[in-house]
């Protein structure tokens, strides 16, 4: 392996691998294509923002989501079977969370879809630890002075999610037009609502 | 020593380019390669940990030069080495099914 | 003692979930281990706060040898502050850590 395959080299490796491992018996295409479409038609950001939705308009929800995250989503039917926690932290008007995973790629897959690419970047990895304001800013996050901010680097079993701050002036909304108001970054923390 | 995936807290990254993906896959086979992980591991032939290994373990020029499937398509092959599912050089071969 | 990975793999885990009760400070595990770890380098024998315990899971370490004779342990979320990792920062790092990379951090040691 070197990093000068062109596409269509890989491409052929790959299907080579695919078709070993038909021959083989590991593993039928058509395994492979299930694996697929149910990652692809599963995972959503539109998952995470109906929770964030309800737990902005529901206070006993909430106060179950920031408990015990993996239970309260799976009220709503996200995450069964999933062997993984979930942690929902939340912003308040004085502090801020933002999610990383330094070591690799750890991520709320099913709540928040399929990662960025810059979630998976050396560059947003190696920073956000370690000066998150800086890296909040490139994203267009200007956090007030003082406001306390907590980098959570999952590192094991558990992924993170981020409950955003209600925006004001969203008292008239029902659930679905606030879910509709909920970005990807904003559950991740490198945005806001 | 610590690993190249290590990064935490490592200078010289560069600013964090925020451009969009328009779609998850930028190929249909680092599609065809997620499956392949995801369904792998799901049948029990390795588990998260030894894969994440394979990936750390690559030499940190390999694992900087390649791209983020390039290296799940690596760690993927090495374990299949590894449990004697794929002969050593194996996917080299060129199978008549490729023609 | 020399470091090896016998040694790494020998630390001791009481599978207790209240051996570091929230509140409690530790101290992370000094070495580079010689092997796969959830331990960043960068969190490496730092002192922190337990927020809560996170729940049980095989350690990592040893599940990546893929032999089936991982050992459980309880995982706990340990805060950080920017302060004592970087030596700057006004911010805090919440990382998710098996007890076998932890010891208390007692008063009377520092």
């Amino acid at each position: 392996m070197s990093g000068d395959h062109s596409d269509a080299t890989i491409a052929q490796r790959v299907r080579r691998l695919e078709t070993l491992l038909e021959e083989k018996g590991v593993l039928s295409g058509a395994q492979l294509d299930e694996t697929i479409d149910a990652y692809l038609s599963g995972a959503s950001p539109a998952n995470g923002a109906r929770v964030v939705a309800r737990a902005w308009t529901d206070p006993d929800y909430r106060s179950r989501l920031l408990a015990d995250g993996t239970a309260a989503v799976r009220e709503l039917g996200f995450m069964e079977g999933s062997y993984q926690r979930l942690r929902v932290v939340e912003n308040t008007p004085g502090t801020h969370n933002v999610i990383v995973c330094t070591l690799c790629s750890c991520y709320p897959l099913r709540l928040l879809g399929p990662s960025p690419s810059w979630y998976k970047s050396e560059a947003y990895r190696s920073r956000v630890v370690r000066e998150p304001r800086a890296v909040l800013a490139e994203f267009g996050l200007d956090l007030r002075a003082g406001t306390e901010i907590t980098v959570w680097d999952s590192s094991a079993e558990t992924r993170y999610m981020v409950l955003p701050c209600r925006p004001e002036g969203t008292q008239g909304l029902g659930e679905e037009q606030l879910a509709a108001l909920v970005t990807r970054n904003a559950l991740i923390g490198t945005a806001a609502v | 020593m610590a690993r190249i995936n290590d990064v935490g807290g490592t200078e010289g990254f560069g600013a964090v380019d925020i451009t969009e993906d328009p779609e998850p896959f930028h190929a249909d086979w680092e599609a065809r390669v997620m499956g392949l992980v995801n369904a792998l591991g799901a049948k029990g032939i390795f588990n998260t940990n030894e894969f994440r290994d394979a990936i750390e373990s690559m030499p940190p020029r390999e694992y900087l030069s390649t791209s983020y499937y390039e290296r799940w398509f690596h760690a993927v092959c090495v374990l299949l080495e590894r449990k004697g599912v794929l002969e050593p050089g194996e996917l080299d071969e060129p199978g008549e099914l490729d023609g | 003692m020399s470091w090896n990975r016998v040694s790494s793999m020998n630390r001791v885990s009481s599978m207790a979930e209240d051996r570091f009760p929230p509140g409690t400070r530790v101290r992370t595990f000094r070495h580079d281990p010689p092997h796969h770890t959830r331990l960043p380098r960068y969190a490496r024998g730092k002192r922190g706060v337990v927020v809560e315990p996170e729940g049980p899971a095989e350690l990592a370490d040893v599940s990546a040898l893929g032999d089936g004779h991982a050992p459980v342990e309880q995982i706990y979320a340990v805060r950080f502050d920017a302060r004592d990792l970087w030596g700057e920062g006004d911010h805090h790092v919440v990382l998710d850590l098996w007890e076998s990379y932890l010891e208390e951090d007692r008063a009377d040691e520092r």
